[in-house]
């Protein structure tokens, strides 16, 4: 076993159960047990602190650090850090995060869904590839690019499962969803759109001159 | 280590010693003997609680004598097999002192001071001598002074002092600081002890010590006994304090060493001592430097040497990695002497070589990569065992089957055959194993051929 | 399966270690805690569990109390887990319905000054322990037969010494040469530094040897198509002059060696004047000219620089070795090295560089920011350390230039799908600790194929590579823990193939099913490293006895 077997979405779901903090100590570089495995987890986990920050959670409450098991001193440190930031922080959802209890744990329901998600998981797992040999037209990305990459997926797919999330709650116009969400309504739009072409969504019926989404039941 | 110790087809001999080897490739007898721990190994748990308790501090030969242990000790903390040893040099009991304080404490039942050591007989098909190598003792080269000045140590202490489980917990605090450090503690001890007996004495006559001392230096009480006594004591107090109060003030301006020199081929390439070239020190330097500089990133370091032999796969990268992400300089030239200046600061006089000039160089700390000797006992092995030495120690081998000793069925790895570092020692170790697994299993039909 | 959660009855035994833990945690109070945990049925607390005594309370618990799934809250599962697991097996109890809680060594170690703490996280670790067993399922090990024949590729001197040392087992061993003959580098060399052992002589016994074995099997002009399968269960295809065959493998040993690197376009090489070391090589085996007075050998040609940094390593010796031989050959023959570092490491090499001084090869030491030029009759040199140009009459230019890899080292490595480095040279394992090794079971490495190797080190490596290779084969079976990777839901896998990418073990293919294309597991070559279920976007593939509901379990443990 090994830290690459972190799954991001186990990790927000227990940050949406209530968890203050949570550290991830793997090994060093090159030092790796199981070959690459810390570089994965490494790359999964900057991610999912990205993702994390952008719902409004400290992203400072999850730390990937590396130690070997003759580091005995290091490790104490480590923890003792660690354990001093999330004090510091208090529970989550509180002072310490932009996003406050009770809203904070829907923001990380969408986080979860997200994780779990194909996209994201997709272009992670090929992060290794797009950095160093480039993607299918043999684009190669900086770190710096991967990371905007990143992080505009994170932007897309959060609004995503977040007018997923309102849908739930019943039919709304896309004005509405804007308004309740503080989205742009043109990218409101947009995702509506492609939901639409995904089959997940579908007009339950024009009110006046403003159409009305609804939620289209997913087999699971 | 972990691997050994948990092999089903592994018998692990650890604090044993060769004594004798009959017989030939394919049916050797040897005799091996097990020292007593004065601990049973079955019963002990390695829990460490006998060594928590034990009164006797010895300094500890795995932190290279930089840290202490106890009497009885666990050689370090990862050690397979994780029993303890009761050191019998300084064992109180066993000194014939009163004591037995760790066979209280183990509730293993582990301790038995009356256990001897033990001879065993084994019969084996080949034999595989590993026995590694020494470090170079840089005393023997009075120039660098490394038995005086303090803050000269080998690559090897330096590399304890960088180890988060070292006596430092990975800080590169100075020698000659940690001295100091350590003779304040000792006087803080002695201070509180000797306030303790004052306080006594201040509430027995209800005065303070400093106010009644200056009644006494002006000649008051003379003929008080009990002052008198109080007085002495006082004097004592103060003069102690006051060396105390001077070092702390100079401790307060300890730092860690930011200014490191690494001196390469002290040994090796040496005609008075090891010609030959010990392989591994210049990268051990290097990464001594690039670790120290992970621990604080405004250490320089200076590396001297004659070549920077950088050989292995990914080293010469590393190398110009070093130099250009962890302050690291390379400096071609020998290093003449080295002396102490002041604070304890090392400084390095040398022939820079590309610049055609004798140069001095203060430093914070000077690391010497010792040169890779061979281990003192090896002749004795050696002789024990059955198989020639070369002309510097170390066993002897041919290029062209380089795990072979002179004797048929006896192989060698590592450093024991010559310098080398660990993915070497790695591959060689396999190399004598398959040299040793055909001789000790052999075919089945070959074995018939050898009855018939 | 919510019916089945009543039968599950969890012992937990406590383990006081001494007083390592009992002296700092208040062990009644664990007692009592683990006794109120969901299907905890039996509880017990021991001086030592490992000791023979803790360990029969285990045994006794299983038997006596019916326990089907085991905590023991002790020390580490490092040392101590395989202990417990067995015992558990010895009881007739499934080794994998065991689950270990480390209460010690993060805990009371710890937490000596702080009991009340202390013993909280205790329970903290030992509800989770307790949720996680009880999703344990059991496991059985995984064993897979082993081929007994190995193939080696490359008949160089490290292939051969791999492939000699195999039959010298006992073991039927497949060489693959791509070339005419065996010998590999060696058909090109004088003769060898620092014994001067005559190269052709070498070769010539190694080849008596291979091709004499009854348990080898040649192939030359011959080259690996194809190769499928896994450790101890490999078919390979191997084309052959005589046709294509196709052969049972279970080991595979990679000593395809390197090649020189040809320096074109530098210091006015035309193989002529200005040669390489190999070249020279030639001229020293069929005898020098004795009209080459002069030569000055340039080190560093095309390696330690931008395209190329990485140091040769043997370049150094062999010039050392060539410079002597010429001096042997036309003894007032005079012979300059400029050089940046000498790298003559270890004991002979050093040995024999202080040899080539007294038998007066001359030392330049030259900057790299500053090369030697080559000109018509001489060689110009800035001599770094006496800080002055120099003029060196030279006859015969010899440019020392790097092993470079084989131009088709992809290509084996594509084929066996194990990875090779920026320089194009195979990467092992484990650069420290798994230098033969690859990461990949069953595949093992040797020779220049890894990294330049002189002659001593190509032997020691065939040997090393064929000794690690002969533990499968000498078992028989390889037998694995099933902690491993499955595919626990084949409808959700799509067959994409981004967990084959990422697998650091190649355990991972796409298989065509009848369900269209599905990932598979090697299981005897997974490790059990978790990436490739974290990974997988249809959340189809898990770990045993690290399942996503079992993590999931502890984390909802922890938190309530």
């Amino acid at each position: 076993m090994c830290t690459g077997r972190v799954d991001p979405v186990i990790v927000a779901e227990a940050f949406k159960k209530g968890l203050d903090g949570l550290l991830v100590v793997g090994c060093h570089f090159g030092e790796c047990n199981y070959v690459s495995g810390n570089f994965q987890a490494k790359a999964k986990l900057d991610m999912t602190r990205r993702l994390i920050k952008h719902v409004g959670v400290n992203e400072e409450r999850l730390s990937f650090q590396q130690c070997s098991s003759g580091e005995g001193a290091l490790f104490a440190e480590i923890v003792g850090k660690f354990s001093k930031t999330i004090r510091e922080l208090g529970p989550i959802g509180g002072d310490g995060d932009r996003v406050k209890a009770p809203e904070i744990f829907k923001k990380l329901e969408a986080a979860e869904a997200v994780l779990a998600g194909e996209k994201i998981r997709w272009v992670i797992g090929k992060r290794t590839p797009f950095i160093e040999s480039g993607n299918m037209y043999g684009e190669v990305f900086t770190e710096h690019e991967f990371n905007r990459a990143i992080d505009m997926i994170i932007v897309e797919e959060i609004e995503v499962q977040e007018i997923l999330g309102k849908l739930k709650e019943g039919a709304q116009s896309v004005k509405d969803l804007a308004k309740a969400l503080s989205i742009p309504s043109e990218r409101v739009f947009r995702n509506i759109t492609a939901l639409k072409r995904k089959g997940m969504i579908k007009l339950e019926k024009v009110s006046g001159r403003t159409p009305i989404f609804q939620l289209v039941p997913q087999e699971v | 280590m972990l691997d050994v110790g948990r092999h089903p087809n592994i018998e692990l001999l650890a604090y044993s010693e060769v004594e004798n080897v009959e017989g030939e490739a394919g049916d050797f007898k040897v005799t091996v003997r097990r020292k007593t721990r004065y601990v049973e190994e079955d019963k002990c748990t390695g829990c460490g609680a006998c060594a928590e308790k034990c009164p006797t501090v010895v300094p500890d030969a795995f932190n290279e004598g930089l840290g202490d242990r106890r009497a009885i000790y666990s050689y370090f903390a990862q050690g397979i097999p994780s029993t303890h040893t009761i050191d019998p040099d300084h064992c109180r009991q066993l000194n014939g002192k009163k004591c037995g304080i760790c066979a209280k404490t183990c509730q293993a039942e582990a301790i038995n001071f009356d256990k001897e050591d033990r001879i065993v007989e084994l019969n084996v098909g080949a034999i595989i001598v590993a026995a590694g190598y020494d470090v170079f003792d840089p005393g023997r080269i009075p120039e660098y002074r490394y038995n005086e000045i303090p803050n000269v140590v080998t690559a090897i202490e330096f590399e304890r002092l960088l180890s988060a489980s070292g006596p430092t917990g990975g800080h590169m605090d100075r020698p000659s600081d940690r001295a100091v450090v350590a003779e304040i503690e000792a006087l803080e001890k002695k201070v509180r002890k000797s306030q303790k007996a004052l306080d006594k004495l201040e509430e027995k006559f209800n005065e303070p010590s400093a106010a009644f001392y200056k009644k006494f230096q002006a000649g008051q009480y003379q003929d008080d006994e009990d002052r008198q006594k109080w007085a002495d004591k006082y004097a004592a107090h103060l003069a102690v304090i006051e060396p105390l109060e001077e070092l702390k003030k100079k401790a307060a301006g300890f730092t860690v060493a930011k200014r490191l020199a690494f001196i390469q081929c002290v040994g090796s390439r040496d005609f008075r001592f090891y010609p030959f070239c010990s392989g591994y020190c210049c990268m051990h330097s290097i990464k001594e430097a690039m670790i120290a500089h992970e621990h604080e990133p405004e250490t320089t370091s200076s590396i001297f040497g004659m070549d920077i032999r950088a050989v292995g796969k990914g080293f010469e990268e590393y190398k110009i990695r070093g130099g250009n992400n962890s302050n690291i300089t390379y400096v071609r030239g020998r290093v003449a002497e080295i002396t102490e200046g002041p604070n304890n600061n090392p400084i390095v006089t040398y022939e820079d070589t590309r610049e055609r000039k004798v140069k001095s160089q203060e430093f914070d700390m000077v690391v010497l990569a010792t040169a890779c000797a061979p281990i003192k006992g090896i002749a004795a092995l050696a002789k024990t065992v059955g198989v020639e030495l070369d002309k510097y120690n170390f066993i002897k081998t041919s290029s062209l089957s380089p795990v072979d000793t002179t004797t048929p069925g006896i192989f060698v790895c590592g450093c024991a055959e010559s310098p080398m570092d660990v993915p070497e020692s790695v591959a060689q170790a396999s190399s004598a194993a398959e040299r040793a697994a055909e001789i000790a299993f052999q075919p089945e039909l070959e074995k018939e051929k050898a009855v018939a | 399966m919510p019916d089945k959660k009543e039968d599950i009855r969890i012992g937990v035994f406590l383990c006081h270690c001494g007083s390592n833990i009992a002296g700092y945690l208040n062990m009644e109070e664990l007692e009592e805690f683990s006794k109120k945990l969901p299907h905890v049925t039996f509880v017990q607390r021991n001086l030592y569990s490992c000791s023979e005594g803790g360990i029969n309370e285990i045994k006794k618990g299983i038997k006596e109390q019916n326990l089907n799934r085991v905590v023991v809250a002790s020390c580490t599962p490092r040392t101590h887990e395989p202990l417990f697991r067995s015992s558990c097996g010895e009881a007739g109890l499934n080794p994998y319905l065991f689950e270990m809680v480390n209460i010690r060594d993060q805990c009371s170690w710890v937490h000596m000054q702080e009991k009340e703490d202390g013993t909280t996280k205790a329970k903290d670790l030992i509800r989770m322990g307790v949720a996680k067993a009880a999703l344990l399922e059991p496991q059985e090990p995984i064993m897979s037969e082993v081929q007994i024949r190995a193939l080696v590729i490359g008949g160089g001197i490290a292939g051969m010494t791999a492939t000699l040392a195999f039959a010298n087992r006992g073991y039927e061993v497949v060489l693959v040469e791509k070339e005419e003959a065996l010998g590999g580098m060696l058909n090109h060399l004088s003769k060898l530094g620092p014994t001067m052992t005559d190269a052709s002589a070498l070769a010539e016994e190694k080849v008596r040897a291979v091709t004499g074995h009854s348990k080898i099997t040649v192939f030359t002009k011959a080259k690996v198509t194809l190769v499928q399968g896994f450790i101890g269960k490999y078919k390979v295809d191997i084309e052959t002059e005589s046709g294509n065959k196709n052969i049972d493998i279970g080991v595979i040993v990679v000593a395809t060696g390197g090649r020189a690197f040809v320096p074109e376009g530098l210091y006015g090489y035309d193989g002529k004047r200005v040669i390489t070391q190999l070249e020279l090589e030639v001229l020293l085996k069929n005898g020098l000219a004795s009209a080459i007075k002069n030569v000055v050998m340039i080190q560093c040609v095309g390696s330690r620089n931008e395209e190329r940094p990485y140091c040769s390593r043997i370049c150094c010796q062999t010039a050392v070795k060539n410079a002597m031989l010429i001096r042997e050959q036309n003894p007032d023959a005079k012979v300059s090295i400029l050089y940046r570092d000498m790298q003559m490491y270890g004991v002979e090499n050093e040995e024999m560089f202080r040899d080539s001084k007294v038998k007066r090869v001359r030392y330049i030491n030259y900057d790299p920011a500053n090369p030697p030029e080559v000109e018509p009759d001489n060689v110009r040199v800035y001599h770094a350390l006496l800080g002055r140009d120099m003029d060196l009459a030279a006859d015969l230019v010899v440019l020392s230039t790097p092993i470079v890899a084989q131009d088709d080292a992809n290509v084996v490595s594509q084929l066996l799908r194990v990875p090779i480095d920026e320089n194009g040279f195979f990467m092992e394992g484990h650069v420290k600790l798994k230098p033969l090794d690859f990461a990949t079971s069953g595949i093992f490495l040797c020779g220049s194929a890894r990294f330049p190797a002189n002659i001593r080190e190509a032997v020691a490596q065939g040997l090393g590579a064929a000794s690690r290779a002969s533990i499968p084969l000498a078992k028989g079976s390889v037998v694995v823990e099933p902690i491993i990777s499955v595919l626990a839901n084949e409808d959700a896998c799509r067959g994409c193939g981004l967990c084959v990418a990422l697998c650091p073990y190649g355990a991972l293919e796409i298989q065509n099913t009848e369900k269209g294309r599905k990932v598979h597991v090697i299981d005897v070559a997974c490790k059990g490293c978790g990436v490739c279920a974290a990974t997988c976007y249809q959340h189809a593939l898990s770990i045993n006895s690290f399942t996503d509901k079992q993590i999931e379990a502890q984390v909802e443990a922890f938190l309530n």
